[in-house]
């Protein structure tokens, strides 16, 4: 039987109530981690640990960092300061070719995708496979591609190109490819972004299930509060580079801090409306052609 | 002024590493994909790519050259009564110089703007971000392929680029200008050497290698939307074009020292 059949072993655990961080089963850890871009600084000096079979959410504004800080995770960008650490191994100083072995025990669900355009479904979805292993039977390859896009309802969509399908269904094709290689950890990039309700639904659906039945740790970033809410063990909340909120739904929901409240409630802020008081009515922004003409 | 001159100095240098680093991975991966065999299906596919769809454009290109070689070159040699030697000028000029210069410049364009805006699409869908995550090197998947299949192939594409030059001149100083065929053939087999023809194949190995490597490390580091993309294109082709030409001048030097070591000059007249 392939390697990659490797089964795991699903542990269950209770909700955690927004205690501190240290004490916990981390799969992964980052320590002071700091991230700039030129003289931008994006995180700034974070320190969280990654609960091993939850699903921790991280929600923000957009241009917050969330995306930047889910590529540490995996080493996908290197941090300008501060450590990572896989399994209690510190990764971020490893080269690209000891990364790429600790790459194949994670899945990563890119925003758009990211499925390759002149790859059909199937060799998208055995991609990973093919990289990693030796296939000596392609009928048990295809068995496996057949398993997993039924997972995520796609089956029959082998054949398919891409181009060829609509945005929810790359997501989930991009799902399948993600867990190919049995993660044990999957990261997941504003996953229903995009999506109508009932398919941001569906992938919500999928990423219960993938935590249900494989128990993987799950990390995903987000500003759907919907999505937030549903999957979630523990949200953590990003504002200018730090972590403001850190706890289950329901302390979320209660969190005082009034950026939070903003956020989750999805209001605008008192600043923000003072701009747009003081920057005229729309009345005064329209114009026609004929007033620039002499 | 000197902060701006300190800063653009440092952005060069910081360039010039990382274009270092990308190369010395390149040779790393097209190394160790010469002896896989499970990459030998990607070049296989980026030669059908590269080099079997750019054979009419090579081939018509390198039998242009030859005719405007001729078309320019004998009414000169007509009025020294010299016009039985055209095939020794063209011959020369294609084989040595603008059979591999004109082959590489057209790839540069058809194949490299095609390499860097592949990859440079696949950088800002995160593709490449993709090939990473599954722990795969995108300079091994993506980058050695193309370059191996360049490499092999750029020589290749020149030796047609050569042919078709060499029969485009024939047309054009037999058929249209009547030189007499025997006398054309005999004076170009005398004048052009093996030397001549492995000179020009040699640049092909440079020209392609650096074509393929231009081109990937543009598309890799473009930057974000369709604007970047395009831009990286154009950056791809100016720097393979100059590259082409800078190579061609250095190996021009290194190719003549070397043959004036081991033989006498000659005279072509």
């Amino acid at each position: 039987m392939m390697a990659y059949r490797r089964e795991r072993k699903v542990k269950k655990g209770g909700k955690r109530s927004g205690t501190s961080v240290s004490d916990r089963d981390g799969i992964i850890a980052l320590k002071d981690l700091t991230k700039k871009f030129g003289n931008n600084v994006v995180l700034d000096n974070i320190s969280l640990t990654i609960e091993k079979g939850k699903t921790t959410v991280v929600i923000g504004p957009s241009g917050c960092g969330k995306t930047v800080l889910i590529k540490h995770l995996i080493v996908l960008l290197r941090p300008s300061s501060g450590e990572v650490y896989f399994k209690k191994r510190r990764i971020d100083n490893l080269d690209e070719h000891e990364l790429n072995k600790v790459r194949t025990r994670y899945g990563f669900l890119f925003q758009a995708g990211a499925l390759f355009d002149s790859l059909s479904v199937a060799e998208n979805i055995t991609f990973p496979i093919r990289q990693h292993y030796k296939i000596k039977d392609w009928s048990e390859v295809e068995e496996l591609v057949k398993t997993k896009l039924a997972m995520v309802g796609l089956d029959g969509f082998q054949n398919f190109y891409p181009a060829n399908l609509s945005g929810g269904q790359r997501k989930r094709v991009a799902l399948a490819r993600a867990i190919a290689l049995n993660p044990e950890v999957v990261l997941y990039d504003e996953p229903t972004t995009g999506l109508d309700p009932i398919r941001a639904d569906v992938i919500n659906e999928l990423i219960l299930k993938l935590q249900r039945e494989l128990g993987v740790t799950s990390v995903a970033v987000t500003h759907d509060m919907t999505s937030a809410y549903k999957i979630a063990d523990r949200i953590i909340m990003l504002h200018h580079g730090k972590i403001i909120a850190d706890g289950n739904a329901e302390h979320i929901r209660n969190h005082p801090h009034p950026v939070v409240q903003q956020f989750i409630n999805g209001q605008v802020n008192e600043d923000d409306l003072a701009v747009l008081r003081a920057s005229g009515t729309i009345f005064q922004a329209q114009f026609l052609p004929r007033d620039f003409e002499e | 002024m000197i902060e701006v001159i300190g800063t653009k100095a440092i952005a060069g240098v910081g360039n010039a590493g990382r274009f270092g680093r990308f190369v010395w991975q390149t040779i790393v991966a097209s190394a160790r994909s010469c002896v896989t065999t499970r990459t030998y299906p990607l070049i296989w596919t980026q030669m059908n790519l590269i080099g079997v769809r750019s054979v009419p454009i090579i081939m018509i290109t390198g039998a242009f050259v030859g005719m405007i070689l001729a078309v320019q070159a004998y009414d000169q040699l007509a009025s020294m009564g010299l016009e039985e030697r055209l095939g020794v000028l063209i011959n020369i000029s294609v084989v040595k110089e603008l059979g591999p210069v004109l082959a590489a410049v057209m790839l540069a364009g058809r194949v490299g703007g095609a390499l860097t805006a592949e990859l440079g699409t696949m950088n800002v869908t995160e593709q490449i971000d993709a090939v990473r995550s599954m722990g795969t090197d995108p300079i091994r998947y993506l980058v050695a392929p193309r370059v191996v299949a360049c490499l092999l192939l750029t020589p290749a594409l020149i030796i047609y680029a050569d042919l078709l030059g060499i029969l485009g001149g024939y047309f054009v100083g037999v058929i249209q200008f009547g030189i007499n065929s025997w006398a054309y053939r005999s004076y170009s087999a005398a004048g052009v050497e093996l030397w001549d023809v492995v000179v020009g194949v040699i640049k092909g190995f440079f020209f392609g290698a650096a074509i393929a490597v231009i081109s990937c490390y543009k598309g890799f580091t473009c930057k974000e939307g369709a604007q970047g993309v395009g831009q990286a294109c154009t950056d791809a082709f100016v720097a393979s074009f100059i590259s082409i030409l800078a190579m061609d001048y250095a190996l021009a030097v290194i190719f003549k020292a070397i043959y004036n070591t081991f033989w006498p000059i000659r005279s072509l007249v």
